[in-house]
């Protein structure tokens, strides 16, 4: 019992992280048909800006972490207007945006590891500190990953659904061409859509960072993959898909370790799992947990 | 004499390197209906997507009159279009699917309406009965014809000046072509100026003002709605037989 409570609490905290995370990508997808594959890279960017603000310049945690959410837009939006805009009027197709979107990767990643160095780095947060709960061992760092990431996930599902602009994203990546005709500012979805994508990419870097520990410039990309099982198994460019895609995909993740099912994998296999899901979704539900099958026109 | 709300002239244009309208004049006065009709392939529906930046145009202009002024429509942003008072109803994909009909009429309204989005979508309730115990049903759920009651809905929450339908009467049950003309009397009636592309050319000339029957990218004839829609040569010419039967 233990034991489950622990990989639960585990699974959860991993989940929020996955679902923030892939709520960017299925975002930037619905809106703008981009597998973005430098999303996980941009993780790494907030966890080693936060680091580099909060523990080499001394700036307060909350400020250094806001700093680098504000960086990861920053980061987006020059990318939207250098790069991105240019190849949609070009009318790149998908394979064009998925070979930029690993160029800009690479670029983004050599890029950290050039600034601060290839070393592993580690916030200045207790790491040891747990309480018992259900005689499990919770860890106060995670804990504090969990809730704040729940409020950033629940501020971000409700500016989805209720603000304006939230509701003129959905409404383009419903029906591009009706809403430019209804009065949609399609521009300003866009840098909205890049926004939501690069401040709360950032942030899961920095809880990621947290969680892990130690952390190092792959931080992102090896995390990337089991971003985007998330972000299938929610169906593609929708984002309260993309969340519990998240959720599922960690507490998944981490039970296939639990000794009660068949002894459990050993803990550095759970990406095969990730990836197991996900081969298991394209197989026999390709269309994610919430799509609907692709009408044939 | 009422003023010209909309005013085409000479308008070319087409898709990529294919023309399909050779200089086409449309004037639309204002409070009311005018209807271009057609054989297929006669560039109506063009027309329609050369304003809202769809199809392409190689000359021409359109201005509409808006607080008194002219304003140069080509010159004005697809997505700014409903700011200087014009609505349109696409004739596929009319709707947001995925999204609420509530929803639906959010996206529709813009500040420049001049009304609050609440009175507008009220207004809107009053209007469409059958949408309001769907209000959160999800669009794509309704049938054709709340489809199209929709699309209208939707249009109107900018509180447009001018209405520019393309084939509204498209894919509906013939029943509902009937409440569908009534429908759009009752918009007209209400203060709003309507310029529709239709194939059911001689339902649609009944209840217009004034029609247009364009071929070949040309305007080839022209006059009141009535007199058009009992014209033995147009009738003959370019109705064929499903409009007579």
């Amino acid at each position: 019992m233990a034991e489950f409570v622990q990989l639960l609490f585990n699974g959860l905290v991993a989940g929020s992280i996955f679902g923030i995370a892939a709520l960017g990508i299925s975002l930037v997808y619905s809106v703008l048909r981009l597998v973005n594959f430098a999303a996980g890279d941009f993780l790494t960017l907030g966890a080693f800006t936060t680091f580099f603000l909060a523990t080499s310049i001394h700036l307060p945690f909350i400020v250094a972490v806001l700093l680098s959410m504000l960086l990861g837009v920053v980061i987006s939006l020059i990318l939207e207007f250098l790069l991105w805009r240019k190849l949609r009027r070009t009318g790149a197709g998908l394979l064009a945006l998925f070979l930029v979107a690993t160029g800009v990767a690479f670029v983004l990643r050599q890029t950290i590891s050039l600034i601060f160095g290839g070393n592993s780095q580690k916030f200045d947060i207790d790491q040891i500190k747990t309480f018992e709960f259900l005689g499990a061992q919770i860890a106060q760092a995670q804990l504090a990953v969990l809730c704040c990431a729940s409020v950033a996930i629940t501020f971000i599902a409700l500016f989805i659904k209720k603000s304006t602009i939230g509701k003129n994203m959905r409404a383009y990546a419903d029906n591009p061409s009706l809403a430019s005709v209804s009065g949609i500012n399609v521009d300003r979805v866009i840098i909205a859509t890049w926004t939501i994508s690069g401040a709360f990419g950032a942030l899961a870097g920095v809880f990621q960072g947290t969680v892990q520990g130690q952390f190092t410039n792959g931080m992102g990309l090896d995390l990337f993959l089991s971003i985007l099982a998330a972000v299938i198994l929610g169906t593609i460019g929708d984002a309260y898909g993309a969340l519990i895609g998240g959720f599922v995909l960690g507490v998944v993740m981490e039970l296939s370790t639990w000794d009660a099912l068949l002894g459990g994998i050993p803990s550095t296999y759970k990406p095969v799992v990730a990836f197991a899901v996900l081969v298991i979704v394209l197989l026999f539900k390709p269309e994610g947990i919430f799509g609907v099958k692709a009408r044939k026109v | 004499m009422t003023q010209t709300l909309l005013k085409i002239s000479n308008l070319e244009g087409g898709y990529g390197d294919i023309k399909i309208l050779n200089g086409v004049n449309i004037e639309v006065p204002e409070k009311s209906i005018v209807t271009i009709v057609g054989p297929n392939g006669a560039g109506k529906s063009t027309i329609m997507k050369a304003i809202f930046g769809i199809a392409r145009v190689t000359s021409g202009t359109a201005t509409i009159l808006r607080d008194g002024k002219e304003v140069n429509v080509f010159a004005t942003k697809p997505y700014n279009l409903s700011k200087i008072g014009i609505g349109y109803v696409p004739q596929i994909e009319n709707i947001f699917v995925g999204m609420t009909i509530d929803e639906n009429l959010d996206v529709g309204y813009i500040p420049e309406s001049g009304k609050s989005l609440e009175e507008l979508k009220e207004s809107m309730y009053v209007r469409y009965p059958d949408l309001v115990s769907r209000k959160k049903d999800k669009a794509g759920q309704l049938s054709g014809g709340q489809r199209q009651m929709l699309a209208l809905a939707r249009a109107l929450m900018s509180a447009p000046n001018v209405l520019l339908l393309d084939e509204p009467s498209a894919g509906l049950a013939p029943a509902l072509v009937d409440q569908l003309f009534d429908e759009l009397v009752r918009i007209n009636q209400s203060g709003v100026t309507i310029l529709m592309v239709e194939q059911n050319a001689r339902r649609a000339l009944e209840i217009s003002t004034y029609g247009y029957v364009l071929d070949m990218g040309r305007n080839r004839h022209e006059g009141p709605g009535a007199a058009l829609a009992v014209d033995p040569e147009i009738v003959g010419i370019y109705f064929g037989k499903r409009a007579q039967g």
